[in-house]
């Protein structure tokens, strides 16, 4: 097992190794120079600089030393968590990302928790209930949700509960300069502001995970050790309770964690459909404007969350089900 | 579950990080008069002269902060830090008497010292907005007036060194990066307002007045940058106190009383360039002149901008601009006209689709380079073209690619949009030859080269180095007349929107004679009063 | 049970599969048929051009513009039609080449094994890991927006799927009693491909493309929403990118037509394909199709 173990984390770090390279070579070899944003007059100003004040930041930023010694300085400040420092934004990458992740995080983990919980008892009334009128109804309904894709449902409900109704504001995570005059105050806003991106990216995952649960469930009723537990008379909360829930776990926990990694790209859409200040939205903005060094940091950032996900979906995996056998992977 | 106490934790984790940033000094919430006008926000940068996203509003909030030598009203400049100022007669030395009495926000007084360290400092380190780099050979003091001598005669340089912010010298001496000191100093000026909240991630400022300001006194006791992700309806909510109004949504709001809608003056515009240099089509004048007959600008108004725009002149000054010329010549849509003139240059001859032919009888083709914002506009105009027997292919790249394709001359025509047009008519130097006078000119501005005549040339270099304004708008009414002639480049609109405002609320808005927006300006905040009066003739 | 599985495999032809498929999966086989008819022959089902203005802008639903117009006055019902070629080329193209790369890949791999397949396996387990959205946005910006480099970028990470699930079924595949038997008889690699393997590999290749064409349609238009996409293209996210620009979408009711068609065609396809997918995964299991033989 400690052996599997190492080699699965010496896959994953080289994997990281590869993506870090690649996050390295594609912002700077993509179109469009970051000067011209600094000197060019896309806005209502024109401002000029003159080659030697270019060259003078050019040197600043390290842009003019060969792409070799521009990669041991990246590497080497990555080791100190210095994600480098962003030409468009005028601070450092790793000050920008800590302020906007915080949001990001709201989401996906608020996401993954109602999903999962709404999922998981969903999942339980349809197994318990299996083939009845409501498990007939609740798995179509299921599947055809699990299908949408988020940004068009959160488009749907920006413009029917935001838009449409007023009930949800359309954009943003807080009221600002409003006095909330408690802590508690403070909060409903802030939930309020996420109600519909959580909602959307609750019900993208809600439908999978349902079926994923049910599923697992459905297995586990039928086992032996089930049939023993009806026999002797328990009632039917209490074996989905104690056994076919805990039993089903497995499978669900793990999917906790991969699902991670389809989430981030969906609160990235989501994220611009409802202008909420997280990375996705702030991926976008730099994408539009060439910033490099913020690009490479999002990413990087991303990719690891993602990642670290995955391996730990691995360790958990082998570790709720001794009986699964070393050669077992799990697949997203 | 295991999740559920995750999730807590996260929870309480950032919780912390949702509280506003702490405000740079502790002064009262409100200001003087209490008033707070709250308008769209959006994050453009800490507002330093040199940490400020390149974008407009980003400069024009840092202008809150930090004063200018001169600042701009309705019709012109009017001195601002500097009560007066003498040009020499060569040109080459300016002299500004510094206001006395003026303090910065951390209470020290400014002295002209202050003003020879900003000038200087900005000669050496760029400014986000830079307009004397490299322009200044010298700065001195003597008694409260400084003196300023310029390494070449130019005229544009008393708006430019008028711009050029002053900031403490106590603070900046020290600083050797300047657009990464983002401190609390840095924001140390001696403007009418002062920094209070500044939230990148969610794009929100506030600014509070200045008590002690030297000049006309703040109105408006506190301003509020919110961003919205639709400033209509926010503003229809009352979250906002100024909204840009669309021409499909005017009607609604003109019908209420209790907005005042004003149309903005047209500063913002979109030309089509011809590379002259590189291409041997548009060498003739008669080809660009049949282009400019060719597209109907009319039809880009109303069916890009929805009728918030005012057609191109060829006179390339914008209609609103404070020396643009009365009588030039115009090329209205006519394209019969542009047939004869096309055939008159030699491309008479057609093949089987319609399309004229060259002399070596290949299609007449041009590629037509926009960037993703402008392709519709691309597709009419490859649209009107294509009726008069020219074929377009348009070329779209984003936009800074189109930036650099043009200042390479890696085209044969070109859109491109920006802003400034209102700014000193010392552009059409770089709008009509390019990079000849001024090696450092900005990627857009310099565009198609080679078409000036001789005598075209003597007057900019003419207008340059005059310092008599009446005379100085003589020579730029004569240049745009001749530009007219030449065709140099085709402007094909000017966006004109339009703004709303509750004037129960707060009335002071105004516009600076070379901008477009309101909010930007400084006097839009202020009582009229003193150096800021309200000028009649 | 030979005997069986042979008949099932000579008996199969459209008719069956068609009684095979269930309710929800027939319907959504025809709603995708007609929507890829339509956009196959949308320049004659069209009245107006896609890209020239037809009409005065902004235009409710009418007789003479059924789904209304845009900003510009160009006939949305010639956008969305000719916006289902792009969404149609990007699924079929993303979905064989991936497919069949991936398939080919899978068959190498699984029945020759050895270090070609241990290192594809590791290359399989990096790209599987990646998060996709992020990268094919940085692609995208980096390789420039159009709809050929979109497809490459999305076969480039899809083909890993279709290749793991092949391979697997190429692993069994290999240890079974007929297949050793054909090879000490002299059976050639081909022979054995078109015999014994295609026919236990097209079921699941065919499942494995009919997701991936859902996913890189989603791929697509979402790109295309967040402005990456082709701007001279009429892709559905597109059209929806344009529409939210507008100034004044919420404030205006123009977002239900210009906003809901290409929605409603976009959500249409994405659900249909998963439809026909369930059900295709449900043919392809070899438990089932046993018993339903």
């Amino acid at each position: 097992m400690g052996q599997r173990h190492t080699t699965r984390f010496c896959e994953y770090l080289f994997t990281i190794l590869v993506v870090l390279s690649l996050n390295f070579v594609l912002p700077r070899a993509m179109p469009g120079d970051p000067f011209l944003i600094l000197s060019a007059e896309h806005g209502e100003e024109i401002a000029r600089f003159s080659p030697a004040q270019e060259e003078a930041y050019r040197r600043q930023y390290g842009l003019d030393r060969p792409w070799p010694v521009q990669y041991a300085s990246y590497l080497g400040g990555l080791v100190r968590g210095d994600l480098g420092y962003s030409i468009y934004y005028n601070q450092g990458v790793t000050d920008i990302l800590l302020a906007r992740l915080p949001w990001t995080l709201l989401l996906v983990l608020s996401a993954v928790f109602f999903s999962t919980l709404a999922g998981c008892l969903l999942a339980g009334l349809s197994a318990s209930f299996r083939d009845s009128a409501l498990d007939r109804l609740l798995y179509p309904l299921m599947v055809a949700v699990a299908e949408i894709p988020a940004f068009l449902l959160g488009l749907v409900l920006l413009f029917t509960l935001a838009a449409g109704l007023q009930l949800f504001p359309l954009s943003g995570a807080m009221t600002h300069f409003a006095d909330h005059g408690s802590l508690w105050g403070k909060a409903v806003d802030i939930a309020r502001h996420a109600a519909l991106p959580v909602l959307t990216l609750t019900l993208v995952r809600t439908g999978s995970m349902y079926l994923l649960a049910r599923n697992a469930m459905i297995t586990v009723l039928t086992r032996d050790y089930i049939r023993t537990a009806r026999a002797k008379g328990l009632s039917p909360l209490r074996i989905f309770a104690r056994h076919s829930l805990r039993n089903a776990l497995v499978p669900i926990v793990t999917r906790v964690f991969l699902s991670l990694g389809g989430l981030v790209g969906g609160a990235i859409l989501v994220e611009n459909v409802f202008v909420y200040p997280g990375l996705g939205r702030l991926m976008r903005e730099s994408v539009m404007v060439h910033d490099y060094p913020m690009i490479q940091g999002i990413f990087l950032l991303v990719t690891v969350t993602v990642l670290s996900a995955n391996f730990l979906a691995d360790l958990v995996y082998k570790r709720l089900d001794p009986r699964i056998g070393e050669s077992a992977e799990v697949r997203p | 579950m295991r999740v559920g106490r995750l999730l807590l934790f996260f929870t309480i984790l950032f919780l912390p990080t949702a509280c506003d940033t702490k405000p740079p000094e502790a002064t009262t919430e409100r200001g003087a008069t209490g008033l707070v006008i709250r308008l769209e926000g959006g994050d453009w940068g800490y507002p330093s002269p040199f940490a400020h996203y390149p974008r407009g509003p980003g400069g024009f909030k840092m202008a809150l902060l930090f004063d200018s030598l001169l600042e701009r009203d309705e019709k012109g400049l009017i001195p601002w830090l500097a009560e007066s100022y003498v040009i020499a007669e060569d040109g080459l030395s300016y002299r500004f008497t510094i206001r006395e009495g003026v303090h910065w926000h951390d209470g020290l007084p400014l002295t002209p010292d202050d003003v020879v360290f900003s000038l200087d400092y900005a000669n050496r380190h760029a400014a986000t907005w830079s307009y004397i780099h490299d322009a200044v050979a010298k700065v001195s003091a003597a008694g409260n007036t400084v003196t300023v001598r310029l390494k070449r005669p130019q005229a544009v340089m008393l708006d430019n060194l008028g711009r050029t912010r002053i900031i403490p010298r106590h603070i900046w001496e020290k600083v050797d990066r300047p657009k990464e000191f983002t401190a609390s100093e840095a924001v140390i000026g001696c403007g009418p307002y002062r920094l209070t909240h500044y939230s990148k991630e969610h794009g929100t400022y506030r600014f509070t007045a200045n008590v002690d300001y030297w000049g006309p006194k703040p109105r408006v006791g506190s301003i509020e940058f919110v961003p919205v992700s639709e400033p209509i309806l926010a503003y229809q909510n009352g979250e906002l106190d100024m909204a840009g109004v669309t021409p499909d949504v005017l009607p609604r709001f003109a019908e209420d009383s209790a907005n005042t809608i004003v149309r903005n003056p047209a500063f913002w515009g979109y030309r089509l360039l011809m590379n002259v240099k590189a291409c041997e089509q548009v060498q003739d004048v008669r080809v660009r002149r049949a282009l400019a007959h060719a597209i109907d600008r009319r039809e880009l108004v109303d069916k890009i901008e929805r009728g918030a725009a005012v057609p191109g002149r060829l006179a390339i000054l914008p209609p609103d601009h404070v020396m643009a010329a009365e009588k030039t010549r115009d090329y209205p849509y006519h394209p019969d006209q542009a047939r004869l003139l096309l055939d008159q240059a030699g491309f008479a001859g057609k093949n089987d689709k319609g399309i004229r032919l060259l002399q070596n009888g290949r299609p007449f083709t041009l590629t037509l380079l926009c960037s993703a914002q402008e392709v519709r506009m691309a597709e009419l105009i490859g649209q009107r073209l294509a009726e008069v027997g020219i074929e377009t292919a348009i070329r779209s790249v984003d936009g800074k690619s189109r930036d650099a394709k043009v200042r390479g001359g890696d085209y044969q025509l070109a859109v491109i949009g920006h802003g400034g047009w209102g700014g000193d008519a010392d552009y059409l130097v770089s709008h009509l030859v390019g990079d000849v006078f001024d090696p450092n000119s900005s990627p857009s501005a310099s565009g198609s080269g080679g078409v000036v005549s001789p005598e075209l040339l003597e007057l900019l270099r003419r207008q340059a180095i005059e310092v008599d304004a009446e005379r100085r708008r003589q020579l730029i009414e004569e240049i745009q007349q001749a530009a007219a002639e030449l065709v140099a480049e085709i402007p094909l609109y000017y966006t004109a929107g339009s703004t709303m405002y509750r004037p129960a609320k707060y009335d002071g808005w105004m516009n600076m004679y070379d901008h477009h927006a309101m909010q930007h300006s400084k006097l839009s905040y202020l009582e009229r009063t003193g150096p800021a009066a309200k000028r009649t003739e | 049970m030979k005997v069986v599985e042979l008949g099932c495999r000579e008996t199969g032809g459209s008719r069956s599969f068609w009684r095979m498929l269930s309710g929800s999966g027939r319907m959504a086989l025809a709603v995708l048929a007609t929507m890829a008819m339509i956009a196959l022959a949308a320049p004659f089902v069209c009245r107006h051009s896609p890209r020239i203005a037809s009409g005065p802008a902004l235009a409710a639903p009418s007789a003479a513009h059924p789904m209304g117009t845009d900003e510009l006055g160009v006939d949305l019902w010639a956008q969305v039609a000719h916006g289902g070629r792009i969404s149609l080329l990007v699924g079929a193209g993303t979905a064989l080449l991936a497919g069949f790369g991936g398939a080919a890949a899978g068959i190498a791999c699984g029945y020759r094994g050895g270090l070609a397949d241990r290192l594809t396996m590791r290359l399989i387990d990096i790209l599987l890991v990646m998060p996709d959205l992020p990268l094919m946005i940085v692609l995208a910006a980096f390789f420039g927006p159009s709809v050929v480099t979109i497809i490459i970028v999305l076969s480039a990470f899809s083909w890993v799927t279709t290749a793991r699930v092949v391979r697997g079924r190429m692993l069994t595949l290999r240890e079974r009693r007929y297949i050793k038997a054909a090879e000490s008889y002299g059976a050639g690699t081909f022979y054995l491909l078109r015999r014994h393997f295609l026919p236990e590999i097209m079921p699941l290749a065919a499942v494995g493309m009919i997701r991936l064409a859902g996913r890189a349609i989603v791929a697509e238009a979402g790109l295309s929403f967040l402005g990456l996409g082709d701007p001279a293209s009429r892709s559905w996210g597109l059209i929806m990118h344009h529409a939210l620009s507008f100034r004044g979408i919420y404030y205006t009711d123009f977002w239900q037509w210009w906003l809901v068609f290409p929605w409603l065609a976009l959500t249409l396809v994405v659900t249909s394909l998963a439809l026909i997918g369930r059900d295709l995964e449900r043919m392809a299991d070899p438990r089932i199709r046993r018993r339903g033989c």
